[in-house]
């Protein structure tokens, strides 16, 4: 059996172009999101970032500010 | 391992959030500064605007591909809750396979039976698509890593998850509306007890 790919694309960027990108910008004006399990949180996370496990990503999908952009790891 | 995050970043950009950016490498790659660009090859588009007829396609085709990948990843699995999860959701997808082939012939009037079906609308459909082992070898799950092949599986459930919200979003039908939301419901269910697994291991 072949897989379909399902995806819609979305911009990735590497770790060096993406601090570049924030460094610009004050910190109010973006949302870095972690879809991380919390124990993966607590052992070490990007400064600021909001956690959402990707598990209930679904239900809390109206906490994230659609009128920023949104960085996700 | 950057599944989850990609998925993530489908689901908010699916729900029409503002930019939305994928950090390709994940964190590992944020703390050493090191970039990863994988990710993105080779890949074909779901383009989302599938007929219900269609997403039911697409939505077999995944849950064969779900239970693939549980089979193929439990020999790899040393960890006892983890073998049993996977064995026991390469089952339930068999029975979603069965309910929406069951759907696919109440709203078409055709008569499939399984391999019919299989080999007459679900193999054309995923032509050009990934064999698991490819699909696996794309993300480079660490096959040693037992947190590593449990994250995958979430990236792919919480996908399944995704598709099936937004086919459920799009359809006519009540009862393909249904159908479509009562698996949904299970994929989340399946992605909460895989996340509470990630957390035990």
């Amino acid at each position: 059996m072949r897989w379909k790919q399902f995806f819609t694309p979305v911009k990735s960027m590497d770790a060096v172009k993406a601090k570049n990108y924030l460094a610009e910008k004050p910190s109010e004006t973006y949302t870095i999101l972690d879809v991380r399990q919390p124990e993966e949180y607590e052992a070490g996370h990007i400064p600021g970032a909001k956690l959402i496990p990707l598990p209930d990503l679904n239900d809390r999908m109206g906490e994230i500010d659609t009128g920023k952009p949104t960085i996700v790891y | 391992m950057g599944g989850r995050s990609r998925v993530a970043a489908q689901m908010l950009a699916g729900k029409g959030s503002g930019e939305v950016i994928n950090l390709s490498g994940g964190f590992k790659a944020w703390k050493s500064d090191r970039a990863v660009g994988q990710e993105d090859q080779g890949l074909d588009l779901f383009s989302g605007n599938e007929s219900p007829a269609e997403a039911l396609i697409i939505a077999y085709s995944m849950e064969d591909g779900l239970r693939e990948y549980y089979l193929t990843m439990i020999p790899w699995i040393e960890n006892q809750d983890a073998r049993e999860l996977f064995e026991k959701l390469a089952a339930i997808e068999v029975k979603h396979q069965e309910r929406i082939l069951d759907e696919y012939r109440n709203i078409t009037g055709i008569e499939f039976d399984r391999e019919q079906f299989v080999e007459k609308k679900v193999v054309p459909a995923v032509e050009g698509g990934l064999t698991t082992e490819e699909y696996v070898r794309l993300y480079k799950p660490d096959l040693e890593s037992v947190t590593e092949i449990v994250g995958l599986a979430m990236a792919i459930e919480a996908q399944a998850l995704d598709l099936y919200r937004r086919a459920a979003d799009r359809s006519d039908g009540n009862e393909t509306k249904k159908v479509l939301m009562q698996i949904a419901d299970e994929e989340r269910a399946h992605l909460a007890q895989l996340g509470k697994l990630f957390e035990s291991i």
